[in-house]
């Protein structure tokens, strides 16, 4: 470190600072070189030339350096130079601790998904069996075919045959829509907290749109016939109605902080002193339960 | 009597005649070892030959403005479009980075000189005189058409074609010589540059305190040296086959053109990365100073530019689809291209990240930094196309191949290098450079560019074959090729408004002081021009941003750098 210091002084009171003194060798070496090369396509006498400027220029470029560097003596010439700026002012980027993409800080608990998912699913039936009335005068009509794979002898129904009564259909369709339901609740209780502005409108209405068009899109190719037989308004209506009671259901219910935000101690689920508050109201010297 | 001295009567003049103060001005040019002056050798002798790669561009693109035109001769179209391709690449692109990155290295990290200043002069000067031996062939060089041949076998020169049968004479030889020439030049730059930044740097600048132009020239540099090599071997393996009676590329006697191929695009690919690192160096120096903030993420910075070098090593084969390789070799390349589009996003993003929010201003370096950002995008997204190798099949060797690596170099590079000259001719030479000038200039590059690059893709979509001579006028790439050709011809003037930008503003410019942008780094801590020495004395940095510690002394950058 003392050697620094001094060094930095020698600088700071120098006249003069030695810098590599100018040399034409390293030039005359590459003028060798460039017609050595170029004798392969002119003439010998070209490349001889070449040869000897190489050699020139190697022994000058040695004797500049060995046995010892040469250098020339540059004076200082002591020049001002104002390190300022007319923008003093700085502006900090401010950072909300509630600005988290990524990791919500709360979110919900796992059972308001599964009532969110209940409710929508619940919501759902009306416009679905509303369509089944005003278009197929029958409620079993949406019913069989979501359910229709349970209705083993089915091949090519006709639309009788879906609007008719079927128990396996009605049993598959009811498992088949409660654990869709439930799963997507459990999706929108994860999803929600981490949608910016209006969760519910965003959840509710852009997601189900989203989702019906990538069905309608796939439908065509995956079975022709149930494609045929949607009716893709009507369908967009029934998931809007999910997407909006779910939404709705789950945003109603209380948040609970996430593990992420926690120390990873506490994260562990250790206790100790000074990783966990008090309780409300104890004195946290007496606090001797938690502590 | 002899010690004795006598008055001379009148007045002796002492000053040296014009002439010979001239001839001691080339002098200190030629002998100098200084990285300063040797950097503007670097950038003066690449914007001379801009110019010259300009007027061939120029001269091909009139001769396809119209369908079966003869403004060039077949022949000499064949050598304008091959010494165009290797004048840019070679000796506009190569000694471009290495003039900014003499001239800026050592001043950015606070060192005196480059680590090996002789060194420095003996490579620019095998770039110069390589550069001009390949240029020579336009006089001496004696080829299929006779004498004043110079080389016609495209700047990828593709075995057989530069076989003795197919190339007689020397045109093809001057080509492969200047280019094992210039390869040991730039093999000294790169040397000097990695020395320079890892053992010059001043009290405090640790690796990463760097300037990113700095790390990216690191970077550009290690991988020169990786890839010039195969390069220069090929070009040995060349001359032997033509001279030594070798079948390297000789598939009539055992050897493989598809050797070649292989030697040249494993330097070729990763050659386009060697150029852009550099200018993304320059984009991550501009942007920050002209959004008024630091620059985002940079660790990730440094981390995407090493992974895009190693990434680009992996690559090479996409140029290659249509030889029939195997079809896990089809898809090794093309999954390997695809990824360097994971840390070019990644820098992407975080240059739009560091103009979000903050206090832009579009002065002319600005200007071409943010059409950078977007021709860049452009030039990635037609990059992973060509990388899916059945769409490669289909347009492999037409015109959008030439308008996907236009978008990269010239919508990428030259407009980044534009972007340096605005930024730092200031420092280099004292004087401002007129910004209306540098406003006139970027928009009519940025309108030309687009003109002709854009339309290159359809006339690409269209089926015209890259290295057509002219086509037939049925083909409905007429009107297509005039606009591009009349977007060509807007550019040029955009160059001849820098050129007499550079000129007039040398003549007369404003004063620049020594920190005329209220930039951050350390050459804006020296007088512009810099002394000799650079430094009075030695710096001592704590930030990534010295200049602004010492600006903002209450609020400092190494508060909070880790």
């Amino acid at each position: 470190m003392a050697d620094h210091l001094q060094h930095e002084q020698i600088f700071a009171n120098a006249a003069a600072i030695q810098l590599p003194a100018p040399t034409a060798w390293p030039m005359i070496l590459a003028f060798g070189c460039t017609l050595a090369a170029a004798s392969l396509v002119t003439d010998a006498g070209i490349g001889l030339l070449g040869g000897v400027f190489m050699l020139a220029g190697c022994v000058g470029w040695f004797r500049q350096v060995l046995p010892k560097e040469r250098h020339e003596e540059v004076p200082i010439v002591h020049r001002p130079v104002p390190i300022a700026t007319s923008r003093a002012l700085v502006e900090h980027i401010r950072l909300s601790p509630e600005h988290r993409a990524h990791l919500p800080i709360e979110t919900y608990p796992v059972i308001s998904g599964i009532k969110g998912g209940i409710a929508g699913g619940f919501a759902m039936i009306v416009p679905a069996l509303i369509y089944g009335l005003v278009a197929q005068h029958s409620i079993w009509y949406p019913i069989n075919l979501l359910g229709g794979a349970g209705v083993a002898n089915w091949r090519n129904p006709s639309t009788a045959d879906i609007a008719a009564f079927h128990w396996q259909g009605l049993l598959v369709a009811i498992v088949i829509h409660s654990l869709t339901c439930v799963l997507v609740g459990l999706l929108y209780g994860a999803m929600l907290p981490m949608l910016p502005r209006r969760p519910v409108l965003l959840g509710g209405i852009l997601a189900p749109v989203l989702w019906t068009g990538i069905l309608h899109s796939f439908m065509g190719i995956i079975n022709p016939a149930l494609d045929q037989r949607i009716q893709w308004g009507w369908f967009l209506v029934s998931q809007v109605t999910y997407g909006l009671t779910a939404g709705f259901v789950v945003a109603r219910q209380e948040r609970i902080p996430t593990a992420q935000s926690m120390p990873f101690v506490e994260r562990l689920g250790i206790e100790a002193a000074g990783l966990i508050d008090s309780r409300p109201g104890a004195d946290p010297a007496q606090d001797k339960e938690r502590h | 009597m002899a010690d004795q001295t006598y008055p001379i009567p009148g007045t002796l003049d002492t000053t040296p005649s014009r002439g010979a103060a001239l001839l001691e001005w080339v002098h200190s040019w030629v002998v100098t070892v200084d990285h300063k002056k040797l950097g503007i050798l670097y950038i003066a002798y690449a914007l001379v030959f801009l110019l010259v790669a300009g007027v061939e561009a120029m001269a091909i693109r009139i001769q396809l403005a119209i369908p079966h035109n003869h403004f060039l001769s077949a022949e000499l179209y064949n050598e304008f479009f091959t010494m165009h391709g290797t004048t840019m690449v070679f000796l506009v692109g190569m000694t471009l980075i290495f003039g900014f990155g003499n001239y800026f290295v050592p001043l950015m990290i606070g060192a005196r000189d480059m680590a090996f200043p002789r060194l420095n002069a003996f490579s620019f000067w095998m770039s110069a005189f390589g550069g001009l031996l390949l240029y020579f062939s336009f006089i001496g060089g004696f080829g299929l058409y006779g004498m004043g041949s110079a080389p016609d076998v495209s700047w990828w020169a593709y075995a057989p074609l530069t076989a003795k049968a197919f190339s007689p004479g020397h045109n093809t030889d001057y080509w492969a010589l200047a280019l094992i020439v210039m390869g040991f030049g730039t093999l000294g730059a790169a040397i000097n540059t990695l020395a320079t930044a890892f053992s010059m740097r001043c009290r405090g600048m640790t690796l990463l305190r760097m300037p990113l132009f700095v790390w990216l020239m690191v970077v550009a540099s290690a991988d020169t040296l990786i890839v010039i090599t195969p390069l220069t071997a090929a070009q040995v393996m060349l001359i032997i086959d033509r001279y030594l009676g070798g079948h390297f590329f000789d598939t009539q006697a055992g050897g493989s053109a598809t050797v070649w191929m292989h030697f040249f695009w494993i330097f070729g690919h990763p050659e386009v990365y060697v150029l852009i690192l550099p200018a993304f160096g320059i984009a991550s120096e501009v942007i920050p100073v002209f959004s008024r903030k630091a620059i985002f993420g940079y660790p990730a910075m440094v981390a995407a530019s090493v992974g895009i070098a190693f990434v680009s090593l992996s690559v090479w084969a996409h140029h290659m689809f249509t030889i029939g390789m195997t079809s896990v070799s089809n898809a090794f390349f093309a999954l390997s291209t695809m990824m360097v589009g994971i840390p070019t996003g990644i820098k992407i993003f975080n240059w739009v990240a560091t103009m979000w929010g903050g206090k832009i201003r579009f002065a002319t370096p600005m200007l071409f930094c943010t059409a950078f950002l977007f021709q860049f995008l452009c030039a990635g997204l037609t990059g992973i196309m060509l990388a899916v190798a059945p769409w490669d099949w289909q347009l492999h060797n037409s015109y959008f191949v030439i308008a996907h690596f236009h978008y990269t170099l010239t919508g990428s590079f030259v407009f980044c290098f534009f972007a340096a000259i605005y930024y730092w001719y200031p420092k280099i030479t004292g004087r401002m450079l007129s910004e209306t000038l540098g406003k006139w200039h970027f928009w009519l590059f940025f309108i030309g560019f687009h003109m002709t690059f854009d339309t290159m893709h359809f006339v690409g979509f269209l089926g015209m074959p890259r290295s057509s001579y002219t086509y037939e006028p049925d083909r409905g790439w007429t009107t297509l090729n005039m606009i591009i050709s009349a977007g060509g011809l807007i550019q040029a003037v955009a160059v001849l408004i820098l050129v007499w930008n550079i000129i007039d503003s040398f003549l007369h410019g404003p004063l620049a002081g020594n920190d005329p942008w209220d930039a951050w780094t350390l050459e804006w801590s020296t007088p512009s021009p810099p002394p000799p020495y650079n430094f009075e004395t030695e710096p001592v940095v704590r930030s990534r941003r010295p200049l602004w510690d010492i600006k903002h002394p209450n609020d400092p950058d190494w508060k909070y750098e880790r």
